[in-house]
């Protein structure tokens, strides 16, 4: 995209200079509407909800703080951690915290593995086999997650495939459904498709001529990936990694269907705290939580992309 | 260079016993993809199936006149075709627009900008959507469908501005100036040049919006239940209320737009303009 840049500037003359992105208010004002929407319906509310957790339950907060029970409200003008330390001393949101953060690590790991392994197939060896691979990989992206979190409860039930299948081999296997190993298998499930077209297409940008250089001086299979591909697709892979982790620690679908009561993720106990047991403070205080994560995750992401602009020489 | 890479693939063709292990995992992999929709799929033909049968035991087409006699689920579909095209629609007005200026014009905050669209992402869905119930409720937005609205274009706007601002990007400019200096207006060049250049990458978003506007629950369901019930919501308390070969019909019936819509855009998904919108340039 970048690569244009210069021969542009050396034949079109006076027009480029105009025509390269050019420091006008339009651009901004163009920019604006979705920019705005988010303030509005996103920035917005998050602001207030850190005021409600902190314990302002005035203006918008108001009808919340009514119909929410439990709720903790500031007296004097700086708020109050009282909501937080409740949160963070209830020993089964620490549990729950720490089977997040577990089933998001190992998701994460089971579904890059996965889509590097796939991505490195088809660019090494290509054929058939892998652009089947890579299609299977896919797939997921067809189907609503909804449904694929019900297929997944189906098929490792108590009457699913695996114990009807195994049941004929003479094996007992296990009820998987409404277990954390469920959620980590719908979680994988339903992130593979995107972190496979990411990684594909970031290490079928590593040119072949590299590869190829590489393998003339010696270089074995491990060394080719370690020391050439990955860090040429560093990036790609850094973007899938992020989006992933971030999409799993804050998923509701996936382990509200396959997951059991308690424990279960935090996407759960906040969808529970706020409907079943009505308490929206605690509800907002672990989203707060979970966001802290995520923004963790978020700036990873960021730093990716400044690199990668900046080795591209824009930023 | 073709010629070194031709002898590359066969110079290190694989022994058995890797084949036998790609074999393998091809294998595991199908069976972990495809055996759950495969395995749903049959209970919405079966009458009675026992364990550890691995197929009914006798087959109707029962369950899809329950479901389709059912008027509250026939609601939910016609709610779901009209909250999605809208999205599309509005989402569309909105971000493309902004999604040129991100690709073809400098000015300040311009990665601010792009970044801070990325926070709808970042905060969790289920906490976002309660923090917004409030807001709408001091709006007076519960219930509403410019409230549902609201909750489905959130959820489209990083596809429909990066997505769409990357295939912007990648249009040669060279062409727009060649268009411009043989005499085109702005708009034509626009219209008759970038547009359609750019069209694939628009589609690619186009399609994902859709998706996640038919496919969304959470919002809708804290924000549209009970008034507005679509496809996905109904599938939650479906799950709960009636037998499983009705959900099983259900989510069939649910994922035939997005098998659809997805088959279609399958080439430019592959192609590399999904995994280009998540660059950010």
């Amino acid at each position: 995209m970048t690569v244009t840049l210069p021969e542009r500037t050396a034949d079109a003359g006076t027009t480029s200079v105009r025509k390269r992105r050019t420091f006008r208010p339009v651009g901004f004002l163009l920019a604006l509407p979705p920019v705005l929407l988010i303030l509005v319906f996103v920035g917005f509310p998050i602001v207030l909800a850190l005021g409600f957790s902190l314990g302002f339950t005035g203006g918008l907060n108001h009808t919340v703080a009514i119909i929410g029970q439990n709720v903790h409200e500031s007296t004097s003008g700086f708020g109050t951690l009282a909501a937080y330390q409740e949160v963070f001393s209830n020993q089964r949101f620490l549990t729950d915290l720490g089977v997040t953060v577990l089933v998001t690590v190992l998701a994460t790991v089971l579904v890059i593995s996965l889509a590097l392994g796939i991505g490195l197939f088809l660019k090494l060896r290509g054929g058939r086999i892998a652009r089947l691979l890579s299609g299977l990989a896919i797939v997921p992206l067809f189907i609503p997650v909804v449904i694929s979190s019900w297929a997944i409860l189906t098929f490792y039930s108590g009457d699913g495939f695996m114990r009807s299948f195994f049941a004929h081999l003479g094996v007992e296997f296990p009820v998987w459904s409404f277990t954390m190993v469920a959620v980590i298998i719908g979680s994988v499930w339903t992130s593979l498709p995107f972190a496979t077209l990411m990684i594909t297409s970031g290490l079928q940008a590593v040119p072949d001529a590299m590869i190829e250089a590489a393998r003339d001086a010696g270089a074995g299979f491990v060394r080719i990936v370690l020391s050439v591909i990955v860090p040429m697709a560093f990036i790609p892979i850094i973007i899938a990694t992020t989006f992933t982790a971030i999409g799993v620690v804050g998923s509701f679908t996936v382990p509200y269907f396959l997951g059991p009561n308690s424990p279960n993720m935090l996407g759960v106990d906040m969808s529970n705290y706020f409907s079943s047991f009505n308490q929206p403070q605690q509800s907002v205080v672990m989203a707060f939580a979970v966001f802290v994560i995520a923004s963790g995750l978020a700036a990873l992401y960021v730093w990716a992309n400044f690199r990668s602009a900046k080795e591209q020489g824009k930023a | 260079m073709t010629a070194t890479v031709t002898p590359r693939r066969r110079k290190s063709g694989p022994g058995p016993a890797v084949m036998l292990l790609v074999g393998l995992f091809v294998l595991l992999m199908t069976i972990f993809i495809i055996g759950p929709l495969v395995w749903l799929g049959l209970h919405a033909f079966s009458e009675s199936w026992s364990y550890p049968n691995l197929l009914p035991s006798s087959w109707t087409m029962r369950w899809w006149q329950v479901v389709l006699s059912d008027k509250s689920l026939g609601v939910a579909v016609q709610n779901s075709l009209f909250f999605a095209p809208m999205t599309v629609l509005l989402s569309s007005i909105i971000c493309l627009p902004a999604a040129y200026a991100f690709a073809r014009h400098e000015f300040w905050g311009r990665r601010t900008f792009l970044i801070g669209l990325f926070a709808t992402n970042a905060f969790p869905k289920m906490g976002l959507f309660v923090t917004i119930a409030s807001l709408f409720y001091a709006l007076n937005l519960m219930n509403t469908i410019t409230g549902v609205l609201i909750i489905h274009i959130l959820g489209t706007v990083v596809f429909m501005t990066w997505i769409p601002a990357a295939a912007f990007a990648a249009v040669p400019r060279s062409l727009e100036e060649a268009a411009r200096d043989a005499g085109a207006s702005k708009l034509r060049v626009l219209t008759s040049v970038t547009l359609p250049m750019a069209f694939p990458g628009i589609l690619v978003a186009m399609v994902m919006s859709f998706l996640a506007s038919f496919d969304e629950a959470q919002g809708t369901y804290l924000v549209g239940a009970p008034v507005f019930m679509t496809m996905p919501t109904q599938m939650y308390s479906l799950v709960l209320n009636y037998p499983n070969q009705v959900a099983a019909v259900f989510s069939i019936l649910l994922a035939i737009p997005s098998v659809a819509l997805m088959t279609a855009a399958h080439k430019h998904i592959a192609g590399g303009h999904l995994a280009e919108g998540f660059q950010i340039k």
